[in-house]
């Protein structure tokens, strides 16, 4: 596990957080002296294979757990999608994500647009949720299909109190296959900080 | 007591399959197993300064309409949920407990379907323990959970008796629990 907390010259706190080095991060932590940043490793599903990746930063919990292109598939299929449609969105490397506030010294406050995914080189935005509502009615699928998607959705900007947190799906428009990095962003009393989930795998 | 027409039942058991499939790809598969669930929240956010309740005029499944300006006088608990919501579905039954422990001391409880129909709604209900005997209202076009300024599911508010949103949880929560539960007290009607 790879793990440098961070303040960069905009007063940006970061952690960084791969699974393979848990003793070296743990030996961090104790160094800085009860920092609240502390790192869980990967588990998958038993039955399905699917992995959670997992990363403490700042009293904010962040997950991602995949959601198998059959089973999004079988999600969207039951809310009214034509297979075509359901398609799109099942192999965009789908993942239900858990953001929760747990002892952050504050109410956070996040927009997805904030959000980075780093694949081969390259940084990138995440799909914007728009973006998808725009696709959809384009192709014309079911307005009632459509409302299920946009609640079934990760929130595109959320506040959480300490306590509060959302359960949601979030694609990261990749193709099944794909490795990739995702930072997160959220600000607490206009202060920026980071959760990084480092070479997260999307299983096809 | 709470008695279904025998073409809502049916109409019920035609959407269970689907209903079942939601359920195991996006509660189960989705969060990793049963013990890796995220733990639901046991207290309530304090709204700083309380302001009125936007307008809420539903119909329930039994095609009651509910008027929360009805219900001046009363705590009223406001719970924006969908049926394939995993946390909406664990949090739905504390919310059962609290409503019997409190709705004789003012207590009422409106659970907002958001974007579901009636029969949806109708066959979700019989899968819990113990089953709502509240309210659940259809927000069918997600128009009242947008004017209540919900991002996610499951949001909920309470209005205190004088129609102020005091409280809100965002995410699932255990209403019963005795942190939330204190929470609530001071703000049920005085006898």
């Amino acid at each position: 596990m790879r793990f440098t907390p961070q303040t960069g010259p905009n007063g940006t706190h970061s952690c960084r957080l791969s699974f393979r080095c848990a003793a070296a991060a743990a030996a961090v932590v104790a160094v800085l002296g009860g920092s609240p940043i502390s790192a869980e490793p990967v588990r998958s599903d038993p039955e399905t294979g699917a992995a959670t990746y997992e990363t403490q930063a700042h009293g904010v919990g962040l997950s991602l757990t995949q959601l198998l292109p059959d089973q999004v598939r079988a999600f969207y299929v039951a809310r009214g999608f034509d297979l075509a449609d359901a398609d799109v969105f099942a192999d965009a490397c789908v993942y239900m994500t858990v953001l929760r506030n747990d002892t952050a010294p504050g109410e956070l406050d996040f927009r997805l647009s904030e959000w980075s995914i780093h694949h081969d080189e390259e940084v990138r935005p995440l799909p914007p949720l728009d973006d998808w509502l725009a696709q959809w009615a384009a192709r014309g699928v079911p307005d009632s299909a459509r409302l299920a998607f946009r609640w079934a959705q990760f929130p595109s900007e959320q506040s959480y109190a300490p306590g509060e947190w959302n359960q949601g799906m979030l694609a990261m428009g990749l193709p099944p296959g794909s490795r990739f990095d995702l930072i997160a962003r959220w600000t607490i009393a206009d202060q920026t900080y980071e959760g990084r989930l480092d070479d997260v795998r999307c299983t096809d | 007591m709470f008695v279904a027409p025998i073409d809502r039942i049916r109409a019920g058991l035609s959407v269970l399959p689907a209903l079942f499939l939601c359920f195991g790809t996006v509660g189960a598969v989705g969060t990793g197993g049963a013990a890796d669930l995220p733990p639901l929240s046991h207290r309530l956010t304090l709204i700083e300064d309380p302001a009125p309740a936007p307008p809420l005029r539903l119909e329930d499944i039994d095609g009651v309409e509910h008027d929360l300006a009805d219900l001046k006088g009363r705590l009223v608990l406001v719970n924006f949920w969908a049926t394939w919501c995993p946390p909406c579905r664990r949090e739905m039954p504390s919310m059962e407990r609290l409503y019997q422990q409190f709705k004789e001391r003012g207590l009422t409880v409106l659970a907002v379907a958001v974007g579901e129909d009636m029969d949806t709604v109708f066959a979700f209900t019989g899968q819990l323990d113990p089953a709502p005997t509240f309210p659940l209202l259809l927000d069918t076009d997600s128009r009242a959970a947008q004017d209540w300024g919900v991002k996610g599911l499951p949001t909920s508010f309470v209005i205190d008796p004088e129609g102020r949103v005091i409280l809100r949880a965002v995410g699932g929560t255990e209403f019963d629990d005795a942190a939330a539960v204190e929470q609530l007290v001071p703000y049920l009607p005085k006898p």
